[in-house]
């Protein structure tokens, strides 16, 4: 909790405009370099952690109340300018589905070349160098001609790839990784997986990663959110989780996980009767 | 592949203007009203009503009289005109600039007064800002051009008489023109205020045309707009720290371009048929005046030449707008 933490955020609460609250006094710290993961089911609210820090809550939800600071800085203290110019200094985003995440109507190397020197300020030699040893980075054969195309020309796995270099290139502080292997198939994954990870330790980034799979968690986090309802219910290592996991839910949730290395172990759903104790628990808490 | 898609292209072309070739020459022939009656003084007599009828061709069956027009049209060959005595082509060619000029100085105001109200509209979206973009294009909707042109008379020509709301120049100027663009040649030869009293002479005319199709297009493109910025390339954008008129004009706008584009096309023809009456409205010297001259003196001959030449105009504008379509996206461009 020191003003040298890459990321912090206190008793973040996030609601939509009807009141109904998506996330409750969210607690969590990001030390330079470090790979936190959000898991939690869909509708957790992992996400929402992501949007609420770079600023792209869909319009019907708002932060009302908690603080975020990003590195050092309190955003809700800046006005929209400022806090676009501060989160796009600190923060990049590698997103969910790269086959809508590239703009079609334009080529690769503007896309990736653009905020570099239009909003970090670099000269247009280079912004290219930047984005050719990047390509070349997350094996991309040919980056030149890559730079050249247009995204129907190129798979999912080349769309995600690029994306991620587009997110390290400026060399950020924090990288927000919104489940970036879920659109793609499975060996795919492995690689992006690699990657990022890689890249991360390069660049000295830390990551927010935010996913379901615990496989990937194991792979590739040092710290672990574990999130139900909008509430964190374990924050701690992840070797800790998987070696001790303390929350009754955590557990439930390793448990849930099949093995790829060995699918014959049997894997079981999160059982309902705890879903519905943690729901009263919940609700008795929150005031109306 | 690219040859077969222009030849079967150019055969549609061909049999559009075949079927209107026939649809107009049956019209104004089965349309009462006889254009030797009206070129002869009353009590006539039979024989000279005989001779005209003759010299016309007008005593042969439609069948053939149709092709005799045709087989001309085909060698360039419009015929003449019965009330001018002077080959359509001329006429047609003459007057076609000026309905030309008018047109494409009323898509340019559309596009300009449309395409920002869509961008403002979208950049304040859910806001009054764009409740009132939404309800002015609505009301500036439901008046017709016409209605447009005679409420300009009376604003700029009668209450406050600002612009000129007749012609297409000033008489007074002095100028050889070379060819029948008044506005553009003036533009290009330097003679700025040949060109400043051009554009003044169209202006009122142009902005009636226009209105109509500046709120569809604010209307259109603020839609598709918006449309676009939920997509997740302009998420990311912003996250890059571009702001939302950046957003939009470099990520959105091309985008949510293309399928306004189609439907401007579409409302561009119809804003040329709209010239037929707007031009008349200011005494615009355009193919649209000629038009009602045409109609009025039963002038068939006439009358064809400006329905093939509009039917042409609208052809070759569709053709224009497939083009610039596949210009602008990328998908359609290769393979």
């Amino acid at each position: 909790m020191t003003m040298s933490s890459t990321l912090n955020i206190q008793n973040l609460t996030v609601s939509l405009r009807s009141g109904l609250p998506l996330l409750g006094q969210v607690n969590l710290t990001l030390e330079p370099g470090e790979v936190r993961a959000l898991v939690g089911e869909s509708g957790a609210g992992k996400s929402m952690i992501g949007k609420a820090v770079l600023g792209t809550l869909p319009p019907a939800a708002r932060v009302s109340g908690g603080q975020i600071f990003l590195r050092g800085q309190a955003l809700d203290r800046l006005n929209a300018a400022q806090r676009r110019h501060c989160v796009a200094q600190s923060a990049a985003l590698i997103p969910q589905d790269p086959l809508t995440a590239l703009n079609p109507v334009r080529r690769i190397a503007p896309q990736i070349t653009d905020p570099l020197t239009r909003i970090h300020g670099w000269s247009t030699e280079r912004a290219q160098a930047r984005a050719l040893d990047l390509l070349e980075r997350v094996e991309i054969r040919d980056p030149a001609r890559v730079m050249r195309s247009y995204p129907h020309e190129l798979s999912g796995g080349m769309r995600q790839r690029i994306l991620i270099a587009a997110a390290f290139a400026p060399s950020p502080p924090l990288i927000v990784a919104d489940e970036p292997t879920t659109a793609l198939d499975v060996t795919v994954q492995k690689q992006i997986l690699k990657l990022i990870r890689e890249l991360q330790k390069e660049v000295g980034t830390a990551v927010l990663f935010v996913t379901h799979d615990m496989g990937v968690v194991a792979k590739i986090s040092q710290k672990v959110s574990v999130l139900f309802q909008g509430r964190v219910m374990e924050d701690a290592t992840t070797e800790a989780i998987f070696t001790n996991p303390t929350h009754p839910y955590t557990r439930a949730l390793i448990a849930a996980t099949p093995s790829y290395a060995d699918p014959s172990r049997s894997f079981s759903p999160v059982p309902a009767e705890l879903i519905a104790q943690m729901k009263s628990e919940i609700a008795k808490e929150e005031v109306w | 592949m690219f040859l077969r898609t222009v030849l079967s292209r150019l055969l549609t072309t061909l049999v559009t203007l075949f079927g209107v070739a026939v649809v107009v020459f049956v019209l104004v022939r089965v349309a009462p009203g006889n254009p030797i009656a009206m070129m002869l003084p009353p009590g006539a007599s039979e024989d000279d009503i005989a001779q005209l009828t003759a010299l016309y061709g007008f005593d042969k069956s439609l069948v053939e009289q149709f092709f005799i027009w045709i087989g001309g049209v085909v060698q360039g060959d419009f015929g003449t005109s019965i009330t001018l005595r002077q080959p359509v082509s001329d006429l047609v060619l003459a007057r076609l600039p000026a309905t030309l000029e008018l047109s494409f100085f009323a898509l340019l105001i559309a596009v300009a007064i449309g395409g920002v109200a869509a961008v403002i509209g979208a950049r304040r979206r859910g806001s009054p800002t764009e409740a009132a973009v939404d309800l002015t294009s609505g009301a500036v909707l439901s008046i017709p051009d016409f209605l447009w042109g005679l409420l300009f008379v009376l604003l700029f020509g009668v209450l406050w008489p600002v612009l000129s709301i007749s012609g297409r120049l000033d008489p007074r100027l002095e100028f050889d023109f070379l060819t029948n663009f008044v506005a553009l040649e003036g533009l290009l030869r330097g003679r700025f205020d040949v060109a400043g009293s051009a554009f003044s002479h169209m202006l009122m005319p142009a902005l009636s045309l226009a209105l109509p199709l500046a709120a569809l297009i604010a209307q259109l493109l603020k839609q598709n707009l918006k449309e676009v910025l939920i997509q997740d390339y302009t998420t990311l954008s912003r996250v890059r720290g571009f702001s939302e008129t950046q957003v939009i004009l470099r990520d959105a706008m091309r985008n949510a371009a293309l399928p306004t584009l189609t439907l401007v096309g579409v409302q561009f023809t119809f804003l040329i048929g709209g010239t037929v009456i707007v031009e008349r409205l200011f005494a615009y010297g355009g193919l649209g005046n000629m038009a009602i001259d045409a109609v009025i003196n039963r002038d068939l001959p006439l009358i064809q030449g400006i329905v093939l030449l509009f039917a042409a105009l609208f052809v070759a504008i569709n053709m224009l707008v497939d083009l610039s379509y596949t210009l602008l996206n990328p998908r359609l461009r290769h393979g």
